[in-house]
Parts: C-alpha cells; structure tokens; sequence
C-alpha cells in the first residue's frame, strides 16, 4: 500500500517528506564533495606547476652539470697528459742529471791533469831560462 | 799444479808512521787476523803491497817476519812498488797515497780464489772467518761487512773476541750496511771472487783524483757488472787512530779540495768506469829481491794515460735492480 501510495504521489512529482530529507542530505553531501574536489583539483594543479618548475630547473642544472662533466673530463685528460709529460721529464731529467755527473767527473780529471802539468813543468823548466829569454 | 788458496787478503801500506804508529796497528791486527785463519785451517796468502815506501826508513818487509815469527813466508807475497809511479800516478798533489791503485796491484797478482781487500788496522769478525771455513762464499756476490770503530785500552795486551767484541769499546753506534750498495768504510772490507774482481778490473784507477769515495765506487761497478753485493753477517773492527777520515770527516768542510783524500763530494755514487788493460800496474818490469818479495820497476810502458776521458762511464741500469746512482748536487 505504501509503495502504491508513493508511485501515486511520483506522477505528480513528488515524495515524501523523509524521502525529500535524504535527497537534500545527498544533495548537500555532493556538493562538499564537488567543493573538495575543486580544491585538490587547485592543490594538483598549483603541485604540476611547482614540479614543471622543479623540472625545468633540474633540466638546466643537467645541462649545467653536463657541461661541468665535459669541462672535468677535459681537465682529467689534461691531468693525465700532463702527468705522462712528467714523467717523461723525470726520465730524462734523470738521464740530464747522469751525464752531468760523468760530465764533471771527467772536469775533475782535466783539471786535476792540467794542475800536475802546470806543476810538472814549472818544476822542469828552469826560471833563469825564462828571465835571460825575457832580457834578450 | 798447485792448488790455490781459499783467499787472498790483500793490504797496502808502508812504513810513513800514517795514524801515529802504522807498524804497530797492523802487526796487531794481521796477528790476530792469521791466528784466526791458521786455527780455522783456512789456506790464505797475504798479499803485501808496499807502496811507494820512503827511502829514509825501513820496508815494512824488513820487520815483519822478527814481529810475527809464526808468520810463514811461503804464504806472503810482497809487492814494492817504486815511488815514482805515486808521484806519476797521482792527479792530485794533496794525494798522499794512492790507496785503490795500490791495492790494484795486489788484486792483480792474487792466486786465492777469492780476494779479500781490507785495511791494515782492520780486525776481521767471527762471522767472517766462519764464511770463509764453511766453503760457502758464493762466486758474483761482492760481500761487505759493517766496520765497528773500537777505542781500544791504552795497555797493548793482545787482543783477543772478548776485546773486540765488547760493545763497551765501540767508539760510537756501529754501521748498519744499507742495500743496494751497502756502503759505509768499503775500504776496510771488498770480499769477491778473483775471477769478477779481474772482472771488474778491480778499483777505479781512473780517476786518480781522490782517495775517498774510490771503495764506493768499486760497489756502483760491481751492481753495474751485474755482481750481487752482500752483508757477510758480521762486523770488522777497526782501530782508532789520528787522522782517520772518520773520526772528523767534516774537518775539511769548506775547503774540500785541500784534504789529503780529496774532494769527498766526487760522484762517486753515480759514474762507472772501465779501467785500462794495465789496470794494477800488470805492465810494470817486476824482479824478486828477496824471498818472495817483488820490486815493481818504474817504466811509462805501465802507466796508464795521464787522461782517459773515455773510461769514465755511466752506469747500466739493470731490470730488477737498484737504480745504478743518483746526481747529488757538487757544488
């Protein structure tokens, strides 16, 4: 009887009054939701911006720190360049340094060699033959 | 044919009064030195060179069989060498004593199988006659001992292990041999088979500059040939006496080239040499004037050339091996 009477009532358009209290409550409960949904619509829209701004910031300092790596990775091959320059001048620094060494030891034996003959022949040659050449 | 000895202990010297009282040390040290050797059975000859020797005192040769009458003369072989090849020789007049090419002239006559070349003063260690009893010194190897300096008692009893081996008479903290060249008073212990010392063509006679830095430079030679240079195991003890470079090597520091060794900052430690075929006065006319005693006559024919740039040589850097001298700025 009563699903008659609220047929009956439905050709009219309308319900009863609990029925009308739910729908207003339903009413009400959609729009906080669509209200909420609007506001995290803001929130993720307000979020892509900041992230499309973090993004655009991370790309440059990629592009930055690409460059750095170019700039570093040059700067290891000019280490290493200069390193093996090094050492090949160690080497023949090395090498410098040992000829020296024979260098002035054979100096020590010239002049060593030349002291000896200086005395040796001041010791052989008379004096009084030098002076009476320089008289005459 | 007559079997070789085990070594030859090759010593220069001459009657000059060197250290106060020359004669004495070394009778004392060859006393001990032969006792040590004849009690091990180890067959060893003496080889003497008595360099230039002045005129006004008598040979060394002329005493030694009163002072050590357990000497026997079959085992000494005494080399004099006349004055002039010293006078000749030298490259330095401040060079009292050419004291490598000297003993030169005793490594090249030496029959033993290995040629032991030391100092008159010099007290050889246990360890030292051990090897050489033992028959296990190795033929390439240039062996070394560190030298302990003694401040021996003023009293002249004779001296015996518990002397020398009384660390109460060391006379500052003994040497420590260092690789590669374990250097350090070489010149009081050169241990090395006759076949590589002839070799090696034994001690620089090339640069007749200086005395000092010549023992050094035989070991440069020696890594240089290829040799393997060794510690022995044990000490030799050495005497103190006046005018030992080691009791004041900065004595002439400043006026380097006035020392009677001369200039001390040679390169001895990075240059190698090649001496002449003649190296060890091999040329010079020899004639026995008593019993095995040789008189080395002065003749050019001997002398190497005044200067022979050529042999002055840098040393071979061998893989593996210690780097054969490094530059130590002179001057």
């Amino acid at each position: 009887m009563r699903r008659f009477i609220a047929a009956f009532l439905a050709v009219f358009g309308l319900v009863s009054s609990r029925r009308y209290e739910a729908l207003s409550r339903s009413l009400e409960d959609l729009k906080a939701a669509g209200a909420e949904s609007k506001k995290k619509a803001s929130q993720a829209i307000a979020q892509q911006r900041s992230l499309e701004s973090e993004l655009r910031r991370q790309s440059q300092l990629v592009v930055k720190l690409r460059g750095s790596v170019e700039k570093w990775k040059h700067y290891h091959d000019n280490v290493k360049m200069l390193r093996d320059r090094l050492a090949d001048t160690e080497r023949e620094l090395m090498v410098a340094r040992d000829h020296l060494m024979a260098i002035e030891v054979k100096l020590d034996i010239l002049e060593g060699a030349a002291n000896v003959l200086d005395r040796r022949t001041r010791i052989t040659a008379p004096q009084d033959q030098h002076e009476s050449s320089a008289r005459a | 044919m007559v079997t070789p000895p085990v070594v030859s202990l090759v010593l220069t010297g001459r009657n000059d009064g060197y250290g106060g009282d020359f004669i004495a040390r070394f009778f004392r040290s060859l006393r001990f030195n032969h006792q040590q050797l004849t009690a091990r059975g180890i067959a060893y000859e003496l080889v003497f060179v008595e360099w230039a020797p002045p005129s006004d005192a008598r040979l060394i040769r002329d005493q030694i069989f009163d002072a050590l009458p357990e000497l026997d003369v079959a085992v000494c072989s005494w080399y004099v060498v006349d004055p002039r090849y010293q006078e000749v020789l030298s490259l330095n007049p401040r060079l009292e004593y050419l004291e490598f090419p000297a003993k030169n002239v005793g490594v090249r006559r030496a029959r033993g199988r290995f040629v032991l070349t030391s100092n008159c003063d010099v007290y050889f260690g246990r360890r030292i006659f051990d090897a050489l009893a033992a028959g296990t010194l190795e033929p390439r190897v240039l062996y070394r001992a560190p030298r302990h300096d003694l401040t021996l008692p003023a009293e002249r009893a004779p001296l015996d292990w518990s002397v020398l081996e009384d660390p109460r008479n060391l006379a500052g903290p003994a040497h420590v041999l260092k690789p590669p060249y374990m250097g350090s008073a070489t010149g009081d212990f050169v241990l090395l088979d006759r076949e590589s010392f002839h070799e090696i063509g034994g001690f620089n006679e090339v640069y007749r500059v200086a005395r000092i830095g010549i023992d050094r430079n035989v070991l440069v030679k020696a890594l240089s040939s290829g040799l393997r240079i060794a510690d022995i195991g044990g000490p030799v003890y050495h005497e103190n006496h006046e005018g030992s470079y080691r009791l004041n090597p900065a004595a002439y520091a400043g006026r380097e080239t006035e020392a009677p060794w001369g200039d001390r900052r040679w390169h001895s430690g990075g240059v190698s040499y090649v001496n002449p075929p003649t190296w060890g006065l091999s040329e010079a006319p020899v004639r026995e004037i008593d019993e095995r005693v040789w008189y080395l006559d002065f003749s050019w024919a001997a002398m190497p050339p005044l200067v022979d740039l050529t042999r002055i040589v840098l040393p071979v850097a061998r893989p593996g091996g210690p780097a054969p001298g490094h530059y130590v700025r002179k001057r």
